[in-house]
């Protein structure tokens, strides 16, 4: 059993293994905001459109996409996800592939998953408490998400790419070591879905 | 890890041997440590997971199971006709869902004459679920706010207004009725303008809210829900005639 376990923690800080992890977030994200695309010009072309996911009024896209959260940007939220998610994608067959990227290009990745997962939470936050709404798809984006900048920073960490000071550096490579950050993306999972049952609750299921 | 540069010449092996020792622990601490921490996480991912799988299954079977009589929470109710009534008909409605309005309008001719003969009180549990379909000016409050005012105020008006409000129903997704055109629909119903004064203060707006709580306990699932006696009706709501069966076969018995 122990052995086991000293395997999962090994194939975990593998390159194999974190970039496959973001090559599957990514690629779920981008077949979200592809749905959610979609979604948004049936919307724009007929507010009345009945969508793919109107499980029941909490799981509304319709709600959650005539909302001007939805369009902070004056487009879909979905089309930065179109952008960004092929990205990565790249990034991570190429990691697979074993190429190696300079410490500036990791650097931009991360910022790239910075802002999605500040963006995927905002909307995860404006839908739960504000628009009183659940998209599925959207939820699949803000899960996606975490796990995908849970790998990304792991990799980034690993590799001491993101200039940060040898203190700090040294203490998340602990944190590494002691496969602390699992617990964390457990616990972040498992709160955001939490949320979600503890509000809607039975009401999911109509 | 060494807290000592590892020194070069082979004079000292038993302050090596100890200081590869005390590495090796401090691996081996860390490893247990490790090791317990995936414990936990894989630990409490599974249980979460197994846990959501059983809720799931049960939420969603006792669903399947249980339509037929709800538990009526009645406080945040408002209603028309003699509470002692022989058959109580609750309905669950949003003024901006167009089947509550289908129904409404299919309904209101039988439910009014039925109303009227004593034979049947109709409970409304106004609802606010929809707000965000009216692009940000929670038309589905304004309007239920309205007609708790009336019922509240002036009780015998208050069919004849809900009636008025769903013969003029705005389309999902448009800013719906404004303030001016609930007034005049109130006034056509024969409220006072006394009362339609107090509409703007939206003094009901909770209530309005807490009804629809209420009725997300009672396990509604959607609108427009009718429950005759308690018991949820199954039948063709849309068009005039099943639900005054179903009523005149429970006033029967």
């Amino acid at each position: 059993m122990m052995g086991a376990l000293d395997r999962l923690h090994s194939f975990r800080q593998t390159d194999a293994w974190l970039y496959s992890v973001i090559l599957a977030a990514a690629g779920l994200s981008l077949v979200a905001s592809f749905v959610l695309s979609v979604d948004a010009l049936l919307l724009a072309a007929n507010p009345q459109a009945a969508l793919g996911c109107n499980i029941n009024q909490v799981l509304s896209c319709g709600a959650v996409g005539v909302s001007w959260q939805a369009n902070l940007l004056g487009f879909p939220n979905a089309y930065l996800g179109l952008i960004t998610e092929p990205v990565l994608i790249t990034v991570a067959l190429g990691g697979i592939g074993g190429a190696r990227f300079s410490r500036g290009f990791m650097v931009g990745v991360q910022g790239i998953a910075v802002f999605a997962l500040g963006f995927a939470y905002w909307l995860y936050s404006q839908s739960m408490f504000v628009i009183g709404a659940l998209c599925p798809w959207c939820l699949v984006v803000t899960l996606s998400t975490t796990v995908l900048f849970a790998a990304v920073t792991h990799l980034n960490i690993r590799d001491d790419n993101l200039f940060l000071p040898p203190r700090v550096q040294q203490g998340l490579e602990t944190w590494l070591r002691l496969g602390l950050d699992l617990l964390l993306v457990v616990l972040v999972l498992f709160v955001l879905i939490a949320m979600v049952v503890v509000k809607y609750g039975a009401a999911l299921f109509a | 890890m060494s807290k000592q540069e590892p020194t070069r010449q082979p004079s000292d092996p038993t302050s090596k041997r100890q200081q590869l020792r005390l590495e090796q622990e401090q691996a081996a601490k860390e490893k247990r440590i490790r090791n317990i921490i995936t414990y936990v996480a894989v630990g409490l991912g599974a249980v979460a997971l197994i846990g959501g799988i059983i809720w799931a299954v049960l939420t969603y079977g006792s669903q399947a199971a249980k339509p037929i009589a709800v538990k009526v929470n009645t406080e945040y109710t408002v209603m028309a006709g003699k509470a002692d009534a022989p058959v109580i008909i609750d309905i669950y409605q949003d003024y901006i869902c167009p089947y509550c309005g289908q129904t409404e309008r299919a309904n209101q001719a039988d439910l009014a004459a039925m109303v009227a003969s004593g034979e049947v009180a109709v409970r409304i549990h106004p609802m606010n679920f929809l707000d965000d379909a009216s692009m940000g000016t929670k038309y589905s409050t304004r309007a239920a706010n309205a007609l708790v005012s009336v019922a509240k105020a002036e009780p015998d008006k208050m069919m004849a207004f809900n009636s008025a409000l769903f013969a003029n129903q705005p389309e999902e997704n448009t800013t719906g009725l404004t303030e001016a055109q609930i007034a005049a629909l109130a006034a056509q119903a024969g409220v006072t303008q006394a009362t339609i004064d107090t509409f703007a203060s939206l003094s009901y707006a909770d209530f309005v809210t807490n009804s629809t709580n209420a009725a997300f306990t009672d396990g509604i699932q959607s609108t427009p829900t009718v429950l005759i006696n308690g018991t949820q009706f199954e039948g063709n709501l849309l068009t005039a005639g099943p639900l005054k069966a179903a009523v005149q076969a429970a006033a029967a018995k």
